[in-house]
């Protein structure tokens, strides 16, 4: 009965399929389905055409605020949650009943939102005077399993919405998408929590469990997953904004990649178009698409996570392999074989050879000669060496060849690395408005507001500060917070290693979470996990694991009614709570062993490639299993687009 | 071409990344691969062929969730009430609390008192979920005066930047300024006035300048806001003025640097008088030289105009040499002439501006500036690895008799 749990994850995608077809099962027949173009990609994972035409839509359109009149009357819009978006269908809807008005008593509008309806919504609705026209639905598609041991929720909107924003109206959908989940591979017995966002994921993951308790639901039968650990991007910025090193990583920095697809236009470059355009160039309108799937292609599965240094000798020697294949000598009959069973195959596999030897072709073109330099740098930039040059090289860059989303990536690391100066600060501001128009100066209160920039005091104070710099370089080794704690969670290597994750950032830096990992995989107890991990604040522990302990659970109700202002403790404990109980109590042995085998990693607002690969290093080293979830697969511009 | 050919003769050595030797180029790869693949063109708006899963025997529904546990997943995606529970008491915080996460819906008007709206606001808080914060944020608003409303909010973040948040996407922009102002906000009043202007203006040069001249009188001079913020929008304010006077549409709201090609492409030779002349622009916004330079120099290599990037990039000295002078950092200035395919005569004579000769060295082998390499080993007095070079050089070609007639210069006294 118990499936290996990748065919579990890769299953998934008939969940969604189901929820989809309970949705449009409320449509009716002879609908004309309209969607969102960012909607596509996911939607394609979940059901074809067919599947659509036989679940009652008979057109299909893309979502143009312009789209005219269509072949149906009845109407189901699929678009993400965003305003915008929402109030544009409502306003072609208004247009279509002016023209029509005996449409508003055949309920023939829907709007079915990803991943689902805010209360706001309906109020706009009602404002408008659509309420009981159009109905409206929430899809909550599950986790798509993107790669082995890779799942993603797909929202890419959801970092700026959560951490440019501040508005965290999303997180419930990430904890039903864990909810779900949790009832295929059934519920860790531990639970790391890093960040204040993860943890409110995990309270209401909470309300989830409780309310929809089942006496049929049992969530201990299988335990595919030993533990969870859920953590915020802000946590580590720095693995978003390094210059990774791995081969996906660097082809996320060149080219556009969507639910897993990367569009290989080696023309028009992620670097080339954030450039200033000095020319008039022609566009090229050629579309090749690479799935980054190992299971469909297992050249990628070979390559994705190499140091990009590799890369091109292992296609090499593939490529050599493929020419010693000499079919002329085979007889009549082998021939045929061959054609029946291993042709289609070789013919797959030389496409995917020559797609990847042109991404690599296009990555050495667009890095050539600025990655060394550029690695070199960043590397000073951890360490805190070297600040006066790191800030001439970036200034230097904003000056030149500036980029608009890498360029602030490299600001926003020497901010929170090193630090910037009153004058500092402004003179890269300037620059980058000249470049890229005055339009953008608020850009730099988003990044402020993200905690991706420190805003840097103003010059009255900072010249209070000179006076005390005497005495700061005085003192033996001057640390930011960052480095502080980077140093004692052992996350800057100093010594070229060979296994270590860090290769991911060219031996530079160990992304944090797998530096997590690594903790939770190695150490006997849940003592020595948290005296190892102590110095990050916002650390959390839930789970069975604590319940156990009777550290004091009480039930929802109870925690809600007895709630005291910030400090609600509904599925997770304080980490430094329960060190210090574990310390102080001889009789728990440092808490029982944990030790999982498989561990789960959520990183809500986007997961890197780099630390994807990080990850995989730590599995080797560990012998274990370490499956990597998020919202989506981002990459450092990708996070600076999300403040522009 | 053999392998060790293209290793050896290709760009590919001076790059960052090094590989093995023993590898294919990249055009043999390809030859033995076939053309490049050319997907389904993207005019079709959704895909027949589903991506990889009818690949894989995907595991039947009712095996992977029992179907009791699948209708309970639909229930909860719906946010519909369930048939086979009787709904709690609905007017308790915590049952209140509880149907707005799950998406139920709810009769927040049974909380009347301030002490059950606190407590409803607080419980939110401490939840996280957004959406439950922002509705019992928007029914405080409806139900309790302003003034108490602002009380709760400016102790409460969280609370706050969800209802800053809605205000934005709803573009209340003057509830929102007034919000801040009783903050003592102002500051990120002002810088949210600006944001929403720049949104909803466009390109329209007259509506920025009459909008962003307001938020400027009325929010940016103000105390307390950053005296570089406000220097920024003066300098808005100037450009736009200029692209009004210019009157040219494909200018309108583009960037200062954008203006500056426009002006080095077509208004080169006007002088600093005249409004077009890229000098006027430079000084009406402060461009810094560095910035300045990079931009002459891509516009006119990129037009192919190497005379004027040569006359402005280059002087003569008091003893008759050409050398470089440019605000561009000459490591960078080689990287991009290399990449604009700047002469060879060019590139030495930027080289040769760079005074340790080490460096100059292992610039002219990384963009294979041949004189300047003979040049700098004969001063070396490096004979072997002249001799080595000279092997790479193509025989007979100029670069090969130079190396050539300097080995064989009877005058020298080579180290080795």
């Amino acid at each position: 009965m118990d499936h290996p749990l990748s065919l579990k994850l890769a299953s998934l995608s008939l969940v969604s399929q189901h929820k989809l077809e309970c949705i449009l099962s409320t449509c009716g027949n002879k609908i004309d389905f309209i969607i969102d173009p960012m909607l596509i990609k996911p939607l394609e994972r979940i059901c074809g055409v067919t599947w659509l035409r036989q679940h009652g839509v008979d057109k299909i359109y893309k979502m143009d605020p312009q789209l005219g009149a269509t072949a149906n009357t009845k109407r189901a819009y699929l678009i993400p949650a965003c305003i915008q978006k929402y109030k544009c269908v409502l306003d072609q809807i208004a247009s279509v009943l002016s023209l029509n008005p005996s449409l508003s008593e055949t309920k023939c509008f829907h709007i079915i939102i990803v991943p689902k309806t805010m209360s706001t919504y309906d109020s706009i609705l009602e404002s408008k005077g659509l309420y009981d026209i159009v109905q409206l639905h929430s899809f909550s598609w599950e986790l798509f399993n993107l790669d082995d041991q890779l799942l993603s929720l797909e929202l890419p909107f959801l970092y700026k919405q959560v951490f440019v924003e501040q508005n965290q109206s999303l997180l419930s959908s990430i904890a039903m998408s864990l909810w779900s989940l949790f009832h295929v591979t059934g519920h860790p017995k531990c639970i790391l929590s890093l960040g204040k966002v993860s943890s409110s994921v995990l309270d209401v993951l909470e309300v989830y469990k409780e309310s929809y308790q089942r006496d049929f639901i049992n969530l201990d039968k299988s335990q595919d997953f030993g533990s969870l650990i859920i953590m915020d991007r802000d946590q580590d910025y720095a693995s978003s904004l390094l210059t990774p090193a791995t081969y996906t990583g660097l082809l996320n920095e060149i080219f556009s990649i969507n639910c897993g697809q990367l569009d290989l236009n080696v023309k028009e470059t992620k670097i080339k178009k954030g450039k200033v355009n000095f020319t008039t160039e022609e566009k090229s309108d050629k579309k090749t698409v690479i799935t980054l799937d190992s299971f469909t292609d297992t050249l990628y599965g070979e390559i994705k996570h190499r140091h990009f240094s590799e890369v091109l000798s292992v296609l090499s020697s593939k490529a050599k392999l493929l020419k010693n294949e000499d079919i002329k000598a085979l007889g009549i009959q082998e021939m045929k074989d061959y054609v029946t069973t291993k042709l289609q195959q070789v013919t797959l596999f030389k496409h995917n050879l020559v797609n990847h030897v042109l991404a690599c072709e296009t990555i050495i073109a667009e890095m050539n000669n600025k990655f060394e330099n550029l690695t070199q740098t960043e590397c000073e930039m951890l360490n805190n060496r070297n600040k006066k040059g790191n800030y001439t090289y970036v200034d230097e860059h904003f000056g030149t060849d500036i980029h608009v989303y890498n360029s602030l990536r490299l600001m926003c690391l020497l901010s929170l690395t090193q630090g910037l100066s009153y004058d500092e600060y402004n003179s890269l501001v300037s620059k980058y408005l000249l470049a890229f128009g005055y339009k953008f100066l608020y850009v730099f209160n988003n990044l402020i507001s993200a905690g991706l920039l420190v805003q840097p005091s103003s010059p009255k104070l900072s010249l209070n500060i000179s006076h005390l710099s005497n005495l700061s370089e005085r003192l033996p080794k001057w640390q930011t917070a960052f480095q502080n704690t980077a140093n004692k969670l052992k996350q800057l290597p100093q010594t070229e290693s060979e296994n270590s994750p860090g290769y991911v950032f060219n031996g530079s830096y160990i992304p944090l979470v797998a530096a997590l990992c690594n903790t939770l995989l190695t150490s006997e107890s849940l003592l020595e996990v948290l005296n190892k991990l102590s110095p990050l604040n916002d650390l959390k522990v839930g789970g069975a694991v604590i319940d156990k302990q009777k550290i004091g659970m009480e039930t929802l109700n109870e925690k809600l009614s007895n709630l005291s202002l910030n400090n609600l403790e509904l599925s997770c404990k304080d980490a430094k709570t329960i060190l210090k109980i574990l310390k102080s109590d001889s009789k728990m042995n440092g808490g029982i062993n944990i030790k999982p085998r498989t561990v789960l990693v959520y990183i809500i607002g986007g997961v890197t490639y780099a630390e994807i690969a990080a990850c995989e290093v730590v599995q080797t080293i560990t012998n274990s299993k370490i499956f990597i979830a998020s919202d989506c697969v981002s990459s450092g511009s990708d996070v600076m687009a999300a403040n522009v | 071409m053999d392998d060790d050919d293209y290793w050896n003769n290709s760009e590919t050595k001076a790059k960052a990344f090094s590989f093995d030797d023993d590898v294919l180029s990249t055009q043999e790869i390809l030859a033995i691969g076939q053309k490049p693949y050319s997907g389904q063109s993207n005019d079709v708006p959704f895909s027949s062929t589903i991506v990889n899963n009818t690949k894989r025997n995907l595991i039947p529904l009712n095996t992977l969730i029992s179907p009791k546990v699948l209708d309970l997943i639909v229930l909860a995606q719906s946010g519909k009430d369930p048939k086979d529970k009787i709904p709690e008491n609905i007017d308790t915080t915590v049952a209140t609390l509880k149907r707005l996460i799950l998406g139920r819906s709810c009769f927040l008007h049974v909380h009347r008192s301030l002490k059950s709206k606190t407590e409803l606001l607080d419980g939110a808080v401490a939840l996280g979920d957004g959406n439950a914060i922002l509705s019992v944020v928007l029914f405080l608003i409806q139900t309790l005066n302003k003034k108490v409303v602002h009380e709760l909010l400016s102790s409460r973040p969280l609370a706050l930047n969800h209802y800053i948040s809605y205000l934005r996407s709803e573009c209340k922009i003057t509830e929102l300024t007034d919000l801040l102002t009783m903050l003592g906000r102002s500051p990120e009043a002002a810088v949210y006035q600006f944001q929403h202007i720049v949104k909803t203006q466009g390109n329209s040069v007259d509506g920025l300048l009459r909008k962003l001249n307001n938020v400027l009188s009325n929010h940016f001079n103000q105390p307390g806001i950053d005296t570089h913020s406000t220097k920024m929008l003066t300098d808005y304010i100037k450009l736009l003025e200029w692209q009004k006077y210019v009157n040219k549409t494909e200018l309108n709201n583009k960037s200062v640097l954008e203006c500056l090609t426009h002006c080095c492409q077509l208004h080169w030779h006007e002088g600093a008088g005249n409004m077009m002349s890229p000098l006027t622009l430079c000084q009406r916004q402060q461009i810094t030289p560095l910035q300045y330079d990079w931009v002459v120099l891509n516009v006119h290599a990129n037009s192919n105009k190497w005379d004027i990037v040569e006359s402005l990039f280059t002087k003569k000295d008091w003893l008759g040499r050409t050398t470089v002078s440019s605000h561009i950092p000459i490591e960078t200035l080689l990287s991009q002439l290399n990449e604009l395919q700047a002469s060879k005569r060019m590139m030495a004579t930027c080289l040769n501006k760079i005074q340790n000769g080490d460096e100059k060295l292992r610039l002219a082998y990384k963009y294979k500036i041949h004189s300047v390499v003979i040049e700098s080993l004969l001063k070396q007095k490096d004979r072997t690895a002249l001799t080595n070079y000279k092997m790479t050089l193509s025989p007979q070609s100029e670069e090969y008799i130079l190396a050539e007639n300097t080995l064989r210069e009877p005058s020298i006294k080579w180290k080795n």
